[in-house]
């Protein structure tokens, strides 16, 4: 198995799309980039403390990771399906859903890189700075792994009812409510539903200059167990969904 | 590229299906029969026509060959692999090219396309690169090889479909309509390479199309479908000599009595015209043709021409499907 050669077939063909779709690729930025702007100063007209406004950057990049991360799942398997390209896809010596996380990949490659452009203006700007560790790479991985899973679930429903975007738009304020919720409560739900306890854990490290060492074996634990589930429960509902969209033909009808 | 190792391939079969069915559920309604029971096979090397009318199954069958539809019952095997139970490796040797034009990424230009799909297949570029350069050169795209495939003609599009298809250096090629809507002169090319694919390149080739002249010029073997029944099972050439009933117009001198022939021939027509009698006449043995003739000369009936009228493929398929039952 080339599984590595399928890999940057994918990423490589995400890459030629932004750019072969330049102003949209650029809008997309300036939209986010303007989003980013009114969180920051919004926040800061009604004086919210330093903490808050990191703790906002961090959050708002966490919601644009989201946000992509399951509408490149969902709207991208549509998008193949219009096009009459779906049926290709499950004609390779690898998995439908495994080129779907490629292509996931693909984005959050292009996201990390947009958010860390944004970050160093947006820290240069206002003159906020905040902790870039490294290691911050592998926590903001391992968090989204939960929001792969919610994306596999959004793309296996849009295999079989095909028309699923009044549920995405539902997930995008239920991020917003996930990203904020340990700051509302403490309570230990936060452990159970996804990106919460990564985006906490993703702000002491970012904003408390905690590195990767500082966190305990628990902390790690409720993380991959929290990301590893939504991801293996997604993985099981897609599986399903194939059957059942192979079983009614209704793969690449859109 | 041969994905799958000769061992894995069993005596000169490349398809084998046996009693296939399908049956799509529907809510709170019977299911929907869409295949009943079909059984066939494709030799490796032979090229085999998929026909038959909207709605009888050709579609479905080539879907769960690919195994995009989960069959209700039945064994698909693709060079011995398990195609419903092991469905990744069976497909592995297999291309398709379902919706002609489409199947191609529309952004992407020529050459990208062509980079994307041998890679998907996990072939390098190195390895694909001699094959990408002889398919532009065989589809003379070379000049497209940077222009978005979104801005080819419908014929250039259309062969890079196929291209594409062939780049992933598959054995086993499932062909749906490959030459809808292209001009005569482009559709022409394209039989002639399919014809290739299969006497030089080695491929085995299943084909569905509509294009009666397609499947007649291209094919070795017909299936022709209907109602999710397979009812024709033969060569081109058999299913001719079925059905070809040996029809032909006898131009005959002057206005004869005709009564005695009417009841010892199929006569289908008999028309009057300048003095002359055109008799069209459907005769079942070859060999009645000579009793015809003998018999107008018993009757000093002077024959002036006659013309033999050959069914062509689409009048076959006709035929065929009219009849609904299976043809031996």
């Amino acid at each position: 198995m080339k599984e590595h050669i399928i890999l940057y077939s994918v990423v490589k063909k995400y890459f030629i799309e932004l750019k072969r779709y330049f102003l949209n690729t650029l809008m997309t930025m300036i939209g986010i980039f303007i989003l980013f702007m009114l969180v920051f100063f919004g926040l800061r007209s009604f004086e919210a403390g330093t903490e808050t406004l990191q703790g906002s950057i961090v959050g708002f990049a966490m919601w644009i990771f989201a946000l992509m991360a399951y509408s490149e799942m969902s709207w991208g398997l549509l998008q193949e399906a219009r096009d009459g390209t779906l049926e290709q896809l499950y004609l390779t010596p690898s998995t439908f859903r495994r080129i779907s996380a490629y292509r996931v990949f693909g984005s959050f490659i292009f996201q990390f890189i947009l958010f860390i452009t944004f970050l160093g203006i947006m820290m240069a700007v206002t003159g906020e700075y905040l902790s870039l560790n490294p290691g911050v790479v592998i926590l903001i991985s391992l968090t989204l792994l939960s929001v792969y899973g919610l994306g596999y679930i959004m793309g296996g429903l849009s295999l079989v009812f095909k028309k699923v975007q009044a549920g995405n738009q539902i997930l995008q304020f239920l991020f917003i409510l996930l990203l904020v919720l340990p700051t509302i409560t403490d309570h230990q739900i936060i452990y159970f539903v996804p990106i919460s306890w990564g985006n906490l854990m993703i702000n002491k490290m970012m904003i408390d200059g905690l590195s990767l060492l500082d966190f305990t074996l628990l902390e790690y634990s409720i993380l991959l167990v929290n990301s590893f589930a939504y991801l293996i429960v997604g993985l099981f509902i897609f599986s399903l969904m194939e059957k059942s969209a192979k079983k009614r033909g209704l793969l690449g009808h859109y | 590229m041969k994905a799958l190792d000769d061992s894995n391939k069993k005596a000169g079969k490349a398809l084998i299906v046996r009693d296939l069915q399908k049956e799509y559920p529907q809510w709170r309604k019977e299911p929907t029969k869409a295949v009943d029971g079909i059984s066939f096979s494709v030799d490796e090397g032979e090229i085999v026509g998929f026909l038959g009318p909207n709605g009888a199954g050709k579609t479905t069958t080539i879907k769960c060959i690919c195994g995009l539809v989960e069959p209700t019952k039945g064994d698909i095997k693709i060079y011995g692999i398990d195609a419903v139970n092991d469905t990744r490796k069976a497909v592995s040797n297999t291309s398709a090219v379902l919706e002609g034009n489409r199947n191609i990424y529309w952004r992407l230009t020529t050459r990208e396309n062509l980079e994307f799909f041998a890679r998907l297949h996990g072939r390098s570029l190195k390895e694909a690169e001699p094959e990408i350069k002889a398919l532009l050169k065989r589809f003379e795209l070379q000049k497209k090889e940077d222009t978005p495939a979104r801005k080819l003609s419908r014929g250039m599009q259309q062969k890079l479909a196929l291209s594409c298809a062939l780049i992933r250096g598959t054995d086993f090629l499932l062909l749906d309509e490959p030459t809808l809507g292209l001009d005569v002169k482009t559709s022409k090319e394209m039989r002639a390479f399919v014809k290739q694919l299969t006497s030089n390149g080695g491929k085995t080739i299943l084909l569905s199309s509509h294009d009666m002249n397609v499947v007649e010029d291209v094919c070795e073997r017909v299936i022709i479908m209907n109602e999710g029944k397979i009812l024709a099972n033969d060569s081109v050439n058999n299913l001719k000599d079925i059905f070809n009933v040996h029809l032909y117009d006898f131009i005959l001198k002057g206005e004869p009595e005709l009564s005695d022939l009417k009841n010892e021939y199929d006569i289908t027509e008999i028309q009057y015209e300048n003095g002359k009698t055109k008799l069209r006449v459907s005769l079942k043995k070859s060999d009645s043709f000579y009793d015809l003739v003998n018999h107008l000369q018993k009757k000093n009936i002077k024959l002036e021409e006659v013309k033999h009228l050959d069914k062509n493929m689409e009048e076959i398929f006709m035929d065929v499907i009219e009849r609904e039952e299976v043809v031996k």
